[in-house]
């Protein structure tokens, strides 16, 4: 306890220093400028704010970045109660009650709320993870390749699982990430593999590439095909405080959104989105009148903006302590650090404590700089939006192309990224889901050098990945969930093709 | 790759119908993509012993994509499902695609295939915007566009000049483009650019041509 005491106070200290704060606050400023703006979510926003940070020290960027991050993520919940358009996937569930509160009159209570209900999920998620932090990075020092791979193997399958859609669909979607992340040098012995003599493959296709192409271009082209109505709440924002009854009635709310999302935060493959729609349900389910929500239940603005927000700082856990991105985001933040020179996992926290710690010092303060900006400023973001689309998204294409080209300065990885906004505007139009898609991207190195260890040190047997304790545990589990999720799947197509049969 | 399918429901239920078009065409992209990985990698060496060589792990995936590529355009053909959402991206496709063969080609001949693959791409483009899905095909055919003339200009002829055209391309992405307006925010964008990027976030970014002459505009570089 006095260990974590003294660790969070070295975290403050490095956090609080003069231009670590400054650095926060302007991530959270510009996060939620970019956040605000109809489909651009946090994974677009970090990867086209990721060149500001490279002139700056490792800290000092890893905290602006976590700050763009949770500014990203607080953006797009006030696009959805203020447009009906949710900034990104993880505030899609506060449309339903968020915009019919703001279509009543009160928009106020709803920001406000959702501003109130993070920054609690904020606090407790960054006791959580200062507290998981030092257990799991023991843990972690126990882990041989292949306990590495089984838990690789296991967050894929989560991420599978969790999935919206066709669980094949998605573990192809898997295997075509590992496929793409293997173009480039081999690990072992640095022969060129599917680069074609392409110079600027031989290190392989950048991630920032593939996820600004898939989620950024490709979400703009969507944008682009449907007529720009959105429907503004022109409405003057009075009484932005909520009152006493909203405040009590959101309190067990934000409380259970917390629990659920700090729990599936940490889960790999898990993230903002499904503790989302998991504490929507939860608290429809809850309540002793579930039919209130979708009409401006607060309830169901607090529960998901809290779970979205705790969720987001917990699935720093596996990533700091493991070195294993949990989700999509995460797997940019590996880029960033890769960047910077840090490689993720437990040695971080024991050769470079002032980042470790300073990093979750300034995640509660992210929190806090969002609720102190962001109810005043809420204006400034209405007024934001207002701006049609037309003009809007070239500014975002010329960011993203001089973000890409800026990287290393090549001109063929923005080449790289229209392409890949082609082929993630295709996979949308044939309801493949890319996220599962970047996590096996990224995480195809580190498997294939895990597999290939351990391999040898089983002398060629697989069986190693089962007999090892830990690593069965993980395969077993990762097993189980898979058939978990396929079982249901089978019944149904195998009784819509009994149905269709008979008709 | 540009299969805008319509399921209709009047059609009599038969069996050589496509009952999944978006799984059955998605399906059997991605065995194209799995074919053409394992075509790919056919040189590199595999398994040597019990130590995986590096083409082991790509063959293993593309095998298994494959296989997924497979069941899922399989599905397609037994399980009913929702028609494809149309789109039309085979010009910007093309386009693209010719842009990285120009980039990577080291032989004359492979040159003119790239060539050929943009004249393609160009003239299905243009007939694409004549035609009556034309809202269609500009939004990713314009957004190509706008970044492959970033990526050609910005070495060559500076961040100034490639920012205010690939904007100016960008804009027209949506038939809601006003041109004039169009013109003049492109300038107030790229000024903004230069702004950011190499002034105060000290970037290193050329702003105008330096030592200009065909040869540096043409090597795509």
């Amino acid at each position: 306890m006095t260990d974590l005491l003294s660790n969070l106070a070295l975290g403050f200290g490095v956090a609080f220093s003069g231009m670590n704060l400054f650095l926060c606050l302007i991530g959270a400023i510009v996060g939620t400028l970019v956040g605000v703006l109809p489909g651009v979510g946090p994974l677009a926003t970090i990867a086209m704010l990721l060149p500001i940070t490279f002139g700056l020290p490792p800290v000092g960027a890893l905290i602006m970045l976590a700050g763009i991050y949770y500014g990203a993520q607080y953006g797009g919940s006030t696009t959805s109660i203020l447009v009906n358009i949710p900034g990104e996937a993880s505030s899609v569930v506060t449309t339903l009650d968020g915009h019919q509160m703001a279509r009543q009159g009160r928009a106020g209570p709803a920001l406000a709320i959702a501003a109130i209900g993070s920054f609690f999920a904020g606090c407790v998620s960054t006791v959580l993870v200062a507290a998981l932090g030092a257990p799991l990075t023991s843990v972690a020092l126990m882990f041989g390749p292949a306990e590495y791979f089984s838990l690789m193997v296991l967050g894929l399958v989560f991420a599978v699982v969790l999935a919206r859609g066709s669980v094949v669909k998605a573990v192809a979607m898997v295997m075509m990430g590992l496929l793409m992340s293997m173009v480039g040098s081999d690990i072992e012995t640095g022969q060129s593999r599917m680069a074609f003599d392409v110079p600027e493959l031989s290190d392989g296709i950048g991630f920032i590439v593939v996820a600004m192409g898939v989620f950024g271009f490709a979400e703009i082209m969507r944008n682009l095909e449907q007529e720009s109505s959105r429907s503004i709440v022109h409405a003057k924002l009075t009484g932005l405080m909520p009152t006493w009854p909203d405040l009590k009635a959101a309190s067990g709310a934000i409380m259970r959104g917390t629990v659920l999302g700090s729990i599936l935060g940490i889960l790999p493959g898990g993230g903002a989105v499904i503790a989302a729609f998991a504490a929507y349900t939860f608290e429809k389910k809850m309540a002793k009148d579930p039919s209130r929500f979708g009409r401006g239940a607060i309830e169901g603005v607090a529960a998901p903006e809290s779970a979205n927000n705790a969720a987001a700082q917990t699935s720093f856990i596996p990533l700091l302590t493991l070195g294993i991105p949990p989700n999509a985001v995460m797997a940019l933040m590996v880029g960033a650090m890769t960047i910077h020179g840090i490689v993720p996992g437990p040695q971080v926290m024991t050769k470079q404590p002032e980042l470790f710690w300073g990093m979750i010092a300034s995640m509660w303060l992210g929190n806090l700089m969002l609720v102190i900006i962001n109810l005043p400023m809420v204006g400034v973001w209405v007024r934001l939006l207002r701006v049609p689309y037309r003009l809007l998204f070239p500014a975002i294409i010329i960011f993203c192309a001089i973000g890409v080209y800026s990287l290393n300065n090549a001109p063929f990885d923005a080449v790289m990224t229209a392409l890949f906004g082609i082929i993630g505007y295709w996979l949308v139009k044939h309801d493949f889901e890319p996220a599962p898609m970047l996590l096996g991207f990224v995480l195809g190195p580190l498997m294939e050098e895990n597999l290939r260890r351990a391999m040898l040190i089983a002398r060629g047997d697989p069986s190693t990945f089962v007999t090892r304790p830990i690593s069965g545990a993980l395969i077993a589990l990762a097993a189980f969930l898979l058939v978990l999720a396929v079982l249901p799947m089978i019944r149904h197509k195998r009784d819509e093709v009994f149905v269709e049969s008979e008709g | 790759m540009s299969e805008g399918v319509q399921a209709s429901p009047g059609v009599p239920r038969g069996g050589s119908r496509i009952r999944d078009p978006r799984d059955f065409y998605g399906g059997l992209a991605l065995i194209a993509l799995g074919v053409f990985a394992l075509w790919a990698s056919r040189d590199l060496p595999g398994m040597h012993g019990f130590a995986f060589g590096p083409g082991t792990a790509p063959r293993m995936f593309a095998i298994v994509l494959i296989g997924l590529g497979a069941v899922i355009a399989g599905m397609g053909l037994i399980t009913e499902g929702a028609a494809v959402e149309r789109y039309e991206i085979t010009g910007p496709t093309l386009i693209n695609l010719a842009y990285i063969l120009v980039v990577s080609a080291q032989t004359f001949s492979f040159k003119m295939v790239a060539l050929a693959v943009l004249v393609l791409g160009v003239i299905l483009s243009v007939i694409g915007l004549m035609g009556p899905r034309r809202n269609l095909v500009r939004g990713p055919l314009f957004i190509t566009l706008s970044v492959l003339i970033f990526a050609m200009a910005v070495r060559p002829l500076g961040l100034v000049i490639a920012s205010y055209f690939s904007i100016l391309a960008a804009s027209f992405a949506t038939h809601e483009v006003r041109p004039l307006e169009a013109l003049i925010w492109s300038a107030v964008l790229s000024a903004f650019c230069v702004l950011l990027f190499p002034i105060a976030l000290n970037l290193p970014l050329q702003l105008w041509p330096t030592n200009l002459s065909w040869a540096s505009l043409l090597s795509f570089r």
